[in-house]
């Protein structure tokens, strides 16, 4: 089941309206014990979230031989635990160019956010959204996402992109 | 998707109510997501604070360009109205210390007991935060005109609330010195420069890059007109002619091993806060701190449980939120097998151990 509503949802965040709180990584570190998205400090000491942005071509999907990752109907890139077998190349980790597909030491050994699928089963959205202190983070539609972007958000989303993407 | 902070995140509607009433003290971030929790799973919640409105630090501390305030607002609305929490402002918990002790005390006008909560709750969390500050320990800190990072930035937040008895500190056209380099130090030199200070001068003890609120931050203050001295230590405040007000800070400059001296009307020292819950001992905090509990998050008062920066000193709204969660679910579970006469079971190692990468219980 590759198709979806639209072009689905996702997360965004605009990083302009982010102070760092960590709010978004503890609601779901508590919701799944390891947190699907992460803070990551950057160079110059700002504190900023990590999160998979349901990419339309996702790279992931595209380089696990297991068919692991599927999208589901709402859009979301989701991980099937079953299917993935944790191996050891970790492409999928490897292959997301914004540093969301995370390695653990526990279950399949990997980890992404799946858009809160237990809950969108439920009618809930991402608990991060729903808690982010600022209102930095949405659960939008993807057809929306250029309405949100404003000047400041694109400067501070180019600082996070520079911090995932070192120049060499 | 509504504009608020939804601390009610785990559930659309409350579950039916279950009998059980719960006290929360403080509605800080670790307080209203507890209540949020509870409030879902058809507790009674009843949250008190000190001050005039639910909020804590989000909203008493830390200025509005960061944390929208009706964000906050909207979620304590849906918690009131959907969820059922009573909110009793302007209620102090009375603890044994004196009144008029921390910033805003002075607004509470009904004060009760911790024992009388216990009596009538099933479980009290007390989730107050830590709001007394730490001094520099330096001559001189006793002057007018020195302020501490929170004594400093409440009253520019409380004053929208009550004018009676709070007053902005007076900077417009003067010389404000700012000691420290984490969040609230960058907070209180915004808010000067917002409110008119002449000059806004950030002395620090270390380096640009070891500033806890990250060099990032430093730069932005630079460009809005604030100057940096770094590797800078105070040694003493020096009073102006009638002996009673601030003149200047003489502090050492380790860059050139050098005494200077920097005139300055106003000195807000920013360099954190120590938690002050009511009854300290009696609740037996370090031995929760250092996990000597049996039940997690419990106190050695039966039934009383603690969460946020009270328990872990002074940390980050995420933190807190986490800890208000976690204590939220442990009173949930402890009532349970209370309930049915099995609170031997608990399994604390199985509840305490927080999985690799997720926000560690008490940094
Ligand atoms: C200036 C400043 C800037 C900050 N910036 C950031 C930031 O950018 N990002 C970040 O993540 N964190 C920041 N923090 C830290 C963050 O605000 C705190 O970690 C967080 O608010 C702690 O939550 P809490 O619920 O434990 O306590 P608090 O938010 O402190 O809430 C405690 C509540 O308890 C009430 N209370 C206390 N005693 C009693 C009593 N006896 N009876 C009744 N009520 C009582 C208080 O009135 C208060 O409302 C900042 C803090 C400050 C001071
Ligand atoms: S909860 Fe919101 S403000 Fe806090 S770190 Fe996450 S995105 Fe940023
Ligand atoms: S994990 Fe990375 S590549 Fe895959 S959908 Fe999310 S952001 Fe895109």
């Amino acid at each position: 089941m590759s198709e979806c509503h639209g072009r689905g949802k996702t997360l965004h965040i605009d990083y302009s309206k982010c102070i760092g709180c960590e709010t978004c990584e503890a609601v779901c570190g508590f919701l799944y014990d390891t947190p699907r998205i992460a803070m990551a400090r950057t160079n110059d000491g700002q504190m900023i979230p990590i999160y998979c942005q349901h990419c339309e071509h996702a790279h992931c999907m595209k380089v696990c031989n297991r068919g692991a990752l599927m999208r589901d109907r709402d859009g979301a890139v989701v991980l099937q635990p079953m299917l993935c077998r944790g191996c050891e190349t970790r492409n999928c980790v490897i292959a997301c160019p914004y540093a969301a597909f995370f390695a653990t030491d526990r279950g399949v050994a990997v980890r992404k956010c799946d858009l809160c699928a237990g809950r969108r089963a439920v009618g809930l959205g991402p608990a991060c959204a729903e808690m982010c202190p600022c209102g930095a983070i949405r659960f939008a539609d993807r057809d929306e996402l250029d309405e949100l972007e404003t000047e400041a958000s694109r400067e501070a989303r180019d600082r996070v992109l520079a911090h995932i993407r070192p120049k060499k | 998707m509504s504009n608020a902070m939804n601390f009610a995140f785990m559930r659309e509607e409350p579950a039916p109510p279950n009998g059980r009433r719960v006290a929360i003290i403080g509605a800080g971030p670790s307080g209203l997501a507890a209540a949020g929790y509870l409030g879902c799973l058809g507790y009674q919640v009843e949250v008190y604070d000190k001050l005039p409105k639910p909020g804590g630090l989000m909203l008493f501390g830390i200025p509005g360009h960061r944390i929208p305030a009706d964000r906050i607002q909207r979620g304590v609305f849906t918690l009131s109205r959907k969820f059922g929490v009573n909110f009793h402002n302007k209620t102090k918990i009375c603890c044994s210390a004196p009144l008029h002790e921390e910033e805003g005390d002075h607004f509470s006008c009904d004060i009760r007991g911790l024992g009388e909560l216990v009596e009538d709750h099933d479980a009290v969390i007390i989730c107050s935060g830590a709001w007394k500050s730490r001094k520099l320990g330096i001559p001189g800190e006793q002057l007018k005109g020195v302020y501490s990072g929170l004594e400093f930035l409440f009253p520019i937040r409380a004053v929208k609330y009550a004018t009676s008895n709070v007053s902005v500190p007076p900077v417009e056209g003067r010389t404000v010195v700012v000691i420290g380099a984490g969040h609230s130090a960058m907070d209180v030199a915004h808010s000067a420069k917002a409110l008119g200070a002449k000059r806004v001068v950030m002395v620090y003890r270390r380096t640009k890059k070891e500033a806890p609120a990250g060099s990032y931050e430093v730069d932005r203050l630079i460009d809005a007109g604030c100057e940096w001295l770094e590797r800078r230590t105070p040694l003493r405040i020096v009073a102006d002619e009638t002996g009673q007000h601030v003149a200047a800070m003489e502090m050492a400059d380790a860059n050139t091993g050098e005494t200077e001296v920097l005139p300055a009307d106003v000195i807000v020292t920013s360099i954190g806060e120590i938690p002050t819950p009511p009854f300290q001992k009696e609740l037996g905090l370090e031995n929760v701190r250092k996990g000597e509990v049996r039940w997690l998050h419990m106190t050695s008062i039966e039934n009383v449980f603690v969460a946020g920066d009270v328990l872990t000193g002074p940390s980050k709204i995420g933190k807190a939120v986490y800890s208000g969660l976690r204590a939220a679910r442990s009173l949930t579970n402890w009532l349970d097998l209370k309930a049915q006469h099995r609170e031997n079971e608990y399994n604390y190692d199985a509840d305490v151990i927080t999985r690799p990468g997720a926000p560690s219980e008490q940094r």
